[in-house]
C-alpha cells in the first residue's frame, strides 16, 4: 500500500481534480507543489512513495523536474500527468525514467489506475 | 490578469479558467500532431482581459514589433461566440506552403504562387483554429458553428479600433498561445476574443466543469 | 420529413459520409450531376468512385472535422473543384470542369460524438466565368487584344523575382512604331488602328506563347521573353523587325509601308530590378531610333 503521494502541478485547479478523483478511502499523505522546482524540493523533504507530475509548468518543467529527481533517485516512481499526449511526449518523459503517462483531465478510474500501477511499481523497488 | 480582470473572474474561476485553456491546448496540440502529421508546439495560454479600443495596441505589442503581418480572422457562434485570430508574421506562408505539402495541389490546378500562399494560409488557419477551439468547447460542453475564415494582410501600427470588428466599449477575454511547427521554426500566435454575452455562461461552463469531478 | 424534402430539392449537392468513408446518404443532385444514382453509391467507399479525391489535403480536411467538429471551407481559387463533374450549358465549352464550393461540417449522434460529416457542393462556375472575364478586360488591351500596361507592371516583375530564385534568364524587348505619328496623319486615325492591329498580328506570329506582348504605350510595344537569353532575343527582334518592314500594309484603297525600331535588355542577375530592365530596354531604343530607325539595339 502507498502511503504518501506528492502532486507536482501549477495549477491549483489541476492539483484539486487530482484530490477529488482520489478514492474517498485512499488514506494518503498528500503534498504539493506549484512548479518543477518546487517539486524536486518536496520529493527531497518527503521522499514520497509515488508522485504524479505535470510538464508545462513555470520556472522549471516537468521534463527537467522529472530528469531531476531519477537522477538523485533511480527508484523514484513518477507518472506523468498532461493533456498533450503526443507520442513523441510519451516517449521522451518514458526515456526519463517516468512510469507511464496519464491523459488530463484525469477521471476517478484514471486516478484508481495510478494508485495501483504506483503501488506495483513501488513493491518492485523496495524489493 | 488586470484589474478589469479581477472586476469579471473571481480567482477561483480565474484558475479553472486558466486549467481548462491549460486542457485544451494540451489536447489541440496532440490531436494536431495527428491529423496533420506535423510536430506542433503549442506554448502555455496567456489569458488577458483587455477593454475593445485597445485591442490593435495589445496585438502590435504582443507581435513583437513586426507590424505587417498575414492575420487569419473566424468568428464562431455558440453559447461560446467571438473571433479568433490567428496572426502569422509575413513570410510564414512560404514556410507553410512547404510544412503542409501544398505545392501538389497548386500543381494540380494549375493556380499561382500568390493564391497559393493566400489559400494555403487560410486553410491552414480553419483547422488551427479549429483544433483549439473544438477542444475549449469539448471541455466546456458546447458546439460552435464557424464562419469561413478571411485572410487580412494588416499593417497592426495603422489599424484603428474601429477596423477590429468588436465593440471599442465592450472587453475582450484574450487567450494567447504561441504555435510551433518544428521542422520548419514557422510561429504564429492565437488570440480568442470572446464578448462581454458570452461571460455568463462561460462562468457557469467553468463550475459545471469542475463540479463533474466532485 | 421536411427536412428530407429539403435533401433532395435544394439546388446544392449533399452527401453524407461516415469515419470509413462509406457514402451514407447522397442527394439527387448530386445524382444528376454525377450520373451515379444513390442506389449505385449508397454503402460504397467515395474513393471507389472518385479515385482524385484520396489525397492528402483531402483526408486531412475530413480528418480534421471528425477530430474537433470544426468546419472545412476548399478554397475555391485554390481546388478550382472537388468533385469531377461536366460544367452547365454554354459553360461547359469553357471549364473542363464544374467549378465548385465545397464546405465539411461534422454531425453527431444521440451522445453528440461525431460519426459523420457533411460535404456540401455549389456550384459556382458562373460567377467564376464572371471573374475570368473581368480579370481579363483588366489585363487587355482593347485595340488589339494583346496585353495591356497594367499586365506588364504585374507581370514583369514576378518574372523578375522567378530569375532571381530559379537562376533563370529572361530578356525584354521595347519596341516602338517609327513615324507612326504620319500614318494617321497622312491616311487617318481608323488606318493607324488597323496599323497597330496588324503589326501586333506580325509580331504573335513570329514569338512563343509563354513570350507576352503588352501594348506599352500610343504606338509602343514591349515583350517580355522568359528563358531567353540576350543573343536569342536579339534574333528574335530582328526576325520580328524584318516581318513589319518587308510586307506593306493595305488599308482601304492605300497601301503604305512602316518601320520599327527594337531595344533589347537581357537580365543580368546581380543588379536588375523592374525599374533597371525597363531602363536598359528603353536606352537601346533610343540608340536604335538615333542610328536612323528600322533596326535592332
Amino acid at each position: 500500500m502507498l502511503k504518501s503521494l506528492l502532486i507536482v502541478d501549477d495549477s491549483p485547479v489541476a492539483r484539486m481534480i487530482i484530490k477529488k478523483c482520489l478514492p474517498l478511502d485512499h488514506g494518503l499523505q498528500i503534498y504539493e507543489a506549484g512548479n518543477g522546482k518546487e517539486g524536486v524540493e518536496r520529493y527531497h523533504e518527503h521522499n514520497p512513495d509515488l508522485t504524479l507530475m505535470d510538464l508545462t509548468m513555470p520556472i522549471m518543467d516537468g521534463f527537467e523536474a522529472l530528469a531531476c529527481i531519477r537522477a538523485a533517485d533511480p527508484d523514484a516512481v513518477i507518472i506523468v500527468s498532461t493533456a498533450d499526449i503526443q507520442e513523441k511526449v510519451i516517449q521522451r518523459v518514458q526515456d526519463l525514467g517516468a512510469l507511464y503517462t496519464m491523459k488530463k483531465p484525469p477521471s476517478k478510474k484514471a486516478l484508481e489506475e495510478a494508485l495501483q500501477r504506483g503501488a506495483e511499481a513501488f513493491k518492485q523497488v523496495q524489493k | 490578469m488586470s484589474t478589469l480582470a479581477e472586476q469579471i473572474f473571481s480567482s477561483d474561476e480565474k484558475d479553472i479558467l486558466q486549467e481548462v485553456m491549460n486542457i485544451a491546448f494540451g489536447q489541440a496540440t496532440a490531436e494536431l500532431a495527428e491529423v496533420i502529421d506535423i510536430f506542433v508546439i503549442l506554448s502555455v495560454p496567456y489569458i488577458r482581459v483587455i477593454k475593445g479600443s485597445d485591442l490593435p495596441g495589445y496585438l502590435l505589442k504582443e507581435m513583437d514589433g513586426s507590424p505587417v503581418v498575414n492575420l487569419i480572422e473566424q468568428n464562431f457562434i455558440g453559447k461560446f461566440s467571438g473571433q479568433a485570430l490567428l496572426i502569422f508574421p509575413s513570410g510564414a506562408e512560404k514556410e507553410l506552403i512547404k510544412l503542409f505539402n501544398q505545392e501538389n495541389e497548386a500543381e494540380a490546378y494549375g493556380v499561382d504562387i500568390d493564391t497559393l500562399e493566400r489559400e494555403t494560409l487560410i486553410e491552414v488557419g480553419n483547422i488551427l483554429i479549429g483544433a483549439c477551439i473544438g477542444k475549449i468547447t469539448e471541455l466546456l460542453k458546447d458546439f460552435v458553428t464557424y464562419d469561413p475564415p478571411r485572410l487580412l494582410i494588416q499593417d497592426l501600427s495603422k489599424s484603428t479600433p474601429s477596423q477590429f470588428p468588436i465593440d471599442k466599449d465592450s472587453f475582450a477575454i484574450s487567450i494567447r498561445t504561441v504555435f510551433r511547427f518544428e521542422q520548419q521554426n514557422v510561429e504564429g500566435y492565437l488570440f480568442l476574443i470572446t464578448r462581454q454575452h458570452s461571460v455568463q455562461w462561460l462562468k457557469k461552463a467553468l463550475q459545471t466543469f469542475l463540479e463533474s469531478f466532485m | 420529413m421536411i427536412f428530407a424534402q429539403i435533401f433532395d430539392t435544394i439546388n446544392n449537392g449533399l452527401l453524407v459520409i461516415d469515419r470509413e468513408m462509406t457514402v451514407k446518404y447522397w442527394n439527387r443532385w448530386m445524382a444528376m450531376h454525377s450520373g451515379i444514382s444513390v442506389e449505385k453509391i449508397v454503402g460504397t467507399s467515395l474513393f471507389s468512385h472518385f479515385p482524385e479525391l484520396d489525397r492528402p489535403n483531402f483526408r486531412r480536411n475530413c480528418k480534421s472535422v471528425f477530430q474537433f467538429g470544426n468546419f472545412c471551407y476548399f478554397s475555391q481559387r485554390l481546388h478550382k473543384y472537388i468533385f469531377p463533374m461536366q460544367a452547365q450549358g454554354s459553360l461547359a465549352d469553357t471549364f473542363d470542369y464544374m467549378q465548385q464550393s465545397c464546405s465539411i461540417g461534422p454531425l453527431r449522434n444521440q451522445n453528440n460524438e461525431i460519426e459523420m460529416l457533411y460535404i456540401s457542393i455549389q456550384d459556382v462556375t458562373e460567377v467564376v466565368s464572371y471573374q475570368k472575364k473581368l480579370i481579363s478586360m483588366n489585363n487587355t488591351d482593347m485595340l488589339t487584344g494583346v496585353y495591356n500596361r497594367n499586365y506588364m507592371e504585374s507581370h514583369l516583375s514576378k518574372e523578375i523575382e522567378r530569375c532571381r530564385r530559379y537562376d533563370h534568364t529572361m530578356s525584354l524587348l521595347m519596341i516602338d512604331v517609327d513615324l507612326f505619328k504620319t500614318i494617321n496623319d497622312s491616311y487617318g486615325h481608323p488606318c493607324g488602328d488597323y496599323a497597330l492591329k496588324t503589326i501586333c498580328e506580325r509580331i504573335l506570329a513570329n514569338i512563343r506563347k509563354s513570350d507576352s506582348l503588352i501594348r506599352y504605350g500610343g504606338d509602343e510595344f514591349c515583350i517580355i521573353m522568359p528563358e531567353t537569353t540576350g543573343k536569342d532575343a536579339y534574333r528574335v527582334a530582328e526576325i520580328v523587325r524584318r516581318s513589319i518592314c518587308d510586307r506593306p500594309f493595305t488599308f482601304g484603297g492605300d497601301t503604305f509601308s512602316t518601320t520599327i525600331s527594337v531595344g533589347v535588355a537581357a537580365y543580368n542577375r546581380d543588379n536588375d530590378d523592374v525599374e533597371s530592365m525597363l531602363k536598359k530596354a528603353d536606352d537601346a531604343l533610343y540608340c536604335a531610333k538615333q542610328s536612323g530607325r528600322n533596326s535592332v539595339t
